[in-house]
């Protein structure tokens, strides 16, 4: 359908002209800016909301829908502005409206100085976001991933909190290390397959009926997996995120921490792990005690801060570490709970830094030791926060619950001791989420809070943020209670490239041991399901 | 209405009547516990509509829930005979308690949220009662964990409520740490978390069950129902509201461990079995004592549920769960009762719990403290009340079966006199000792209302075979056969004595020990140590003090150094510094020699190639 597919370009068009609109005409009267920065930021969402209901009926092409294909001139180069969405790419597209939206009215009520550069830098971030998870060109994948991340380094240099300018020259030292990385297994790959496209489908085809050589899968997927590995913050990269976060201001640390982040994970199960899984089972025994470290290591790393935003920071890195096994695990099982996990945290970990901006404003500290009260003088805020933190740690109920459960279960299949120590996981992300709450909102105030206090009456959250509160939520919860809105289409489009039946070269110990000859007969029918589709 | 239709609504009452709450009447506190209480109402009606409906086969329907790859959680309700009673239970005595807090919470600044916690209590519970897979439990069972901490944290401006909120739901995390796993290693065991096909599977194939998997299943048990080493979060928990506690302790929460060991009995091996029944005889055993160490009339309490847990488990342990669920059953309505009547009393007494600043309650609150004496027999286990029976009934099975578990299970119901007798005898009789308790009334008939009734169950509950068939099916034919089976003759007539004489010594003991209405404790005067043990709680919770601030966090501290130290700040927080090393080392290899260039040109190819061969 054109109308749909079209859509899929405005999408990232819209927020787009209007970032220029803003950075281009400085003397726009107040209302205008918010018109226009309202409209670039709700449209996308709308547009996620359409294609979502649009999704069934549409047309596909290996998996994909609302496919459009737009001559850039680039196209002797193999690279076309090919857009379309399939059942993966469509939660974080969705994701990518919501977060974009909550962050556009947090920073629309915010008091930013210079609001319209503001403003219109979020705009062409939002912009390559969507067209990050709409891209199916892989050159174009990661052309909108810089033009979102280059705004986030310039937002932090000019509205950055306290040490803004190491945090930021940290930042992009990683990243862009990162980004390099991943462009030279990009380009690697394209070379490698040989089809003259950058076109994702294309790659697939050819790549699926010719595999490459083991050197050459490994060596690429090394580079994919530690170039968007540093970007997704993977243990020992991963100390750019809590600092970026706690400098960054609070809309932009929400895009990237929510969205932007997801990227490398996105690439890693769109494009790393179907094309090259040789390379993944190659890669996946280290992997592993990589993405424990993530769990456990910054976990308890987690438990030792006491500013706020970093102890948020820290944590947002932790659950990385569950999507990793996730990955690992080269399952269905498993990838699918990334990607509902990778959905689930991104609104979480949004709504936490939010809230924690909240705080601040509140208590004029980031140190959790100097606060405590608020709970009885803001209510509406400590609750938002007490939903958020079980959010975060996985409580049924909320959108991340689901993708966790399912990455556990999937990596007991892979090796249940690695799954019973990621497991511990969720007693550690319950002491440091609650002793957080405890400290910010349960108990009395410090005194030099009370003294604050006396001049400065706490006061509850604004209607701005309120509804950008409200709007994370509503995403959390939808998913929290009827997940198959997003994990059918996960599911179908993830079964293709990720059998259940783990790849030769991944280490696994089978724990199935049924000798009743009934259930046999019952895995094997769930297994010939599996596989016939799998072929399919 | 058919079944399956009156189950949704059973579950959705509560979850809609939390949410309307919590969206549009967060500072209307009448409105919320209108709300709330008449959800709970609607409950109860619709359980007992149900139960009069109820099918004689077990009942079973479910919709998928969540799905990837071949893993399947569904949506599913389970109607067979433990349904029925839990059901009954959970929705009868949470009605009662929900009457109460209207009386109770009626000054309280917080009251909505109070009421909407009930509400999700509610739900969660239910949720767990009514799930037909583990995975399903397992997402209610969380939830429990949640709203017992939203409600423990009810005080939160107090330092106690922080902590023991936050307590509570951590060590409840470490038992679903092993519960999830446990779960986990059933799907891949047998292929399905269906719990009737799990037991199908058992059925046939009874090598199916693993001592590991049992071991880590129960661990959801040792922490939901507070056994060893799990139990440290039950007596804090008293830092809640009263009626919260009522609900944690009698239908709800420590009621989901048993009942989970009731479901999941097929897959727990004789090891299991055993396990369960000594952690239950020696909790039974052993909180006794340290109840005799407390003088906060809720703590006490807490140490009995604690010990009465003891004697439900035990009672699964030695392979009967059916009397484990009539215990539950009887004790849910005398703890329901306890609680609310030292609820009464400390709403009179304007929150006063110490027992040595109470005093003369008798005269001051005659009806509250009648029905506290009911709920005391019960507990105690005095001759025909509620708990006789079902206690009676365990010791007896434990007598025929496995002496030792038997020896520990009389210990604990001497003690149990002693303690409740320690209480009664020091908060009820005597003169009172603090103006608070000179200036207390007997509570409003809001208040009365739950107590009367509870008692009246309390006293002729357990007169099981005048309950309606669908109630007592769970459990009949094993209390049944305990009572009149042949191979439990001679234990029955033996217990016929030993029990009437456990109860009635444990009293005699406290009599002499502390006396009527004394104002001190007079066992601290005598024997200073050994009280200061069981007030410490044996030093359990001082280990794991010891453990969280000493060791955990120290190791956090230490990781959370290494990582700014040398991965944050030698690596990368000198990264200029590091940018500009680069630089000079990068000028300094423009020597414009040929000769270096060789050198630099030999050893990129080196490096080069150990990087294609996947070297790093």
């Amino acid at each position: 359908m054109v109308f749909d597919s079209t859509l899929l370009l405005l999408a990232i068009l819209i927020p787009l002209l209007g970032g220029f609109t803003l950075l281009g005409f400085r003397n726009l009267s107040s209302s205008v800016v918010r018109l226009v920065a309202l409209t670039g930021f709700t449209v996308p969402l709308l547009i996620a909301v359409w294609l979502y209901f649009m999704f069934v009926g549409a047309d596909q092409v290996d998996g994909y829908r609302f496919l459009t294909e737009l001559d850039t001139g680039l196209s002797f180069f193999g690279i076309n502005l090919t857009l379309g969405l399939n059942g993966v790419s469509l939660p974080l597209f969705f994701l990518a409206g919501i977060v974009g939206l909550a962050a556009g009215i947090h920073a629309l009520h915010s008091e930013a100085a210079n609001r319209q550069l503001y403003l219109s830098l979020l705009l062409i971030m939002q912009a390559g976001l969507m067209g990050t998870f709409a891209s199916i060109d892989i050159f174009f994948f990661y052309f909108f991933h810089e033009l979102a991340l280059i705004p986030t380094f310039v937002m932090i240099g000019i509205w950055g909190g306290f040490g803004r300018r190491s945090a930021a020259i940290e930042m992009t030292i990683y990243l862009t290390l990162g980004a390099m990385l991943s462009l030279l297994g990009l380009i690697l790959l394209y070379n490698a397959s040989g089809v003259d496209s950058f076109n994702l489908i294309a790659i697939r085809e050819y790549l699926l009926s010719q595999p490459l050589s083991d050197t050459l899968q490994n060596n690429i997927f090394g580079l994919l997996l530690f170039g968007f590995g540093i970007l997704v913050s993977l243990f020992p990269f991963h100390s750019w995120a809590p600092r970026g976060y706690a400098a960054a201001p609070t809309a932009a640390a929400m895009l990237h921490a929510g969205v932007l982040k997801k990227f490398g994970l996105y690439g890693l199960i769109q494009i790393a792990y179907p094309l090259l899984p040789q390379g993944a089972g190659h890669w996946g025994p280290l992997l592993v005690w990589l993405a424990l470290g993530n769990v456990v290591l910054i976990g308890l790393i987690t438990m030792a801060q006491r500013d706020l935003k970093q102890m948020v920071g820290y944590s947002s890195v932790m659950h990385m570490g569950y999507c990793f096994l996730g990955l690992v695990t080269f399952d269905a099982i498993g990838v699918g709970g990334a990607v509902i996990l990778m959905f689930g945290h991104g609104l979480s970990v949004a709504l936490l830094l939010m809230l924690s901006t909240a705080v601040f404003h509140r208590t004029q500290t980031y140190d959790m030791k100097e606060m405590g009260g608020l709970a009885s003088r803001t209510p509406i805020l400590a609750g938002m926060f007490v939903a958020a933190t079980f959010a975060s740690i996985g409580l049924p109920g909320f959108a991340n619950f689901w993708g966790e459960f399912a990455i556990f279960v999937a990596l007991w299949h892979y090796n249940p001791w690695v799954m019973a120590i990621a497991a511990t996981g969720i007693v550690i992300s319950a002491i440091y989420g609650l002793r957080a709450v405890a400290w910010v909102f349960f108990g009395k105030p410090s005194e030099a809070l009370e003294e604050h206090w006396r001049e400065n009456k706490p006061f509850e959250l604004r209607q701005g943020e309120r509804l950008a509160a409200t709007l994370l939520f509503s995403g959390l919860f939808v998913i929290g209670f009827f997940p198959r809105i997003f994990s059918d289409y996960v599911d179908m489009d993830l079964k293709p490239y990720f059998s259940s039946e783990p790849p030769a070269l991944v280490q696994s110990v089978d724990p199935v041991e049924i000798q009743s000859e009934v259930l046999v007969a019952d895995v094997a029918t769930v297994e010939s399901t599996v596989s016939g589709e799998g072929a399919r | 209405m058919d079944l399956n239709t009156l189950m949704v609504l059973i579950l959705m009452a509560p979850l809609l009547s939390a949410g309307v709450i919590a969206l549009f009447f967060r500072d209307r506190g009448g409105i919320a516990s209108a709300i709330s209480v008449c959800a709970s109402g609607v409950i109860l009606v619709l359980s007992i509509l149900l139960l009069m409906n109820a099918p004689e086969q077990p009942f079973e329907s479910s919709i998928e829930w969540f799905s990837l790859g071949g893993f399947t959680i569904s949506l599913g309700f389970l109607l067979d005979g433990h349904t029925h009673l839990l059901l009954f239970v959970v929705s009868f005595v949470g009605f009662w308690i929900h009457l109460f807090s209207i009386g109770y919470m009626d000054d309280d600044k917080a009251k909505a949220r109070f009421f909407g916690g009930l509400s999700i209590f509610m739900f969660s519970m239910l949720g767990i009662v009514l799930a037909d897979n583990l995975a399903m439990i397992f997402i209610f069972w969380e939830l429990v964990g949640f709203s017992s901490y939203m409600l423990i944290a009810h005080y939160c401006d107090t330092d106690e409520a922080a902590a023991a909120s936050k307590k509570a739901f951590i060590v409840n995390r470490v038992g679903d740490l092993g519960f999830l796993i446990g779960i986990v290693w059933c799907f891949w065991k047998f292929g399905t978390l269906n719990l009737s096909e799990i037991n199908w599977a058992v059925q046939m194939d009874p090598s199916l069950v693993v001592t590991g998997l049992g071991l880590l299943l129960i661990c959801g048990f040792l922490g939901k129902s507070a056994q060893f080493p799990l139990h440290v979060w039950l007596p804090d928990a008293m830092a809640g509201p009263t009626p919260i506690s009522a609900l944690i302790h009698a239908a709800t929460m420590v009621a989901a461990g048993i009942f989970l060991l009731v479901r999941i009995d097929a897959l727990l091996s004789p090891f299991v079995l055993e396990w369960i029944a000594w952690t239950g005889a020696g909790m039974a055993f052993i909180a006794g004592f340290v109840a005799l160490g407390q003088n906060d009339i809720k703590k006490i309490l807490a140490y009995s549920t604690l010990s009465q847990l003891g004697y439900m488990a035990a009672a699964v342990g030695i392979g009967l769960p059916g009397l484990g669920l009539f215990h539950l059953t009887t004790h849910a309505f005398f703890k329901a009762l306890l609680f609310l009547c030292s609820g009464s009393i400390i709403h009179a007494c304007h929150h006063e719990q110490d027992i040595f600043k109470m005093g003369g309650l008798l005269k001051k609150m005659p009806i509250t403290s009648i029905a506290f004496l009911a709920g005391m027999f019960a507990l105690m286990g005095a001759n025909y009340t509620a708990g006789y029976w079902s206690k009676e009934a365990i010791m007896t099975a434990a007598f025929a079966i496995d002496g030792p578990i038997f020896w520990f299970l009389i210990g604990g119901a001497v003690l149990t006199a002693l303690y409740m007798g320690r209480l009664f005898l020091i908060a009820f009789l005597g003169k009172p000792r603090t103006d608070k308790v000179k200036h207390c009334k007997e509570s409003g008939p809001v208040m009365i209302l739950p107590l009367l009734i509870l008692g009246v169950l309390a006293l002729v509950g357990g007169f099981y075979t005048f309950w309606p068939e669908v109630l007592s099916q769970s459990f009949f034919s094993e209390v049944n056969n305990v009572y009149h089976g042949e191979e439990f003759h001679h234990a029955h007539e033996t217990l016929k004595i030993w029990g009437t004489v456990a109860w009635i010594s444990g009293l005699v003991i406290a009599v002499l020990i502390y006396g009527v209405g004394s104002s001190t404790d007079r066992l601290n005067a005598k024997l200073p140590g050994l009280v200061l043990v069981f007030r410490r709680r044996l030093f359990i919770d001082d280990i794991y003090d010891f453990y969280v601030a000493k060791i955990q966090q120290r190791v956090a501290d230490t990781l959370g150094f290494f990582d700014l130290f040398l991965i944050s700040g030698v690596m990368v927080r000198g990264s200029a510094g590091i940018a500009g090393l680069l630089g000079v080392f990068s000028r300094s290899l423009h020597v414009g020699s040929v000769h270096g260039y060789v050198y630099w040109f030999l050893l990129g190819i080196v490096l080069f190639w150990a990087f294609s061969m996947g070297w790093f």
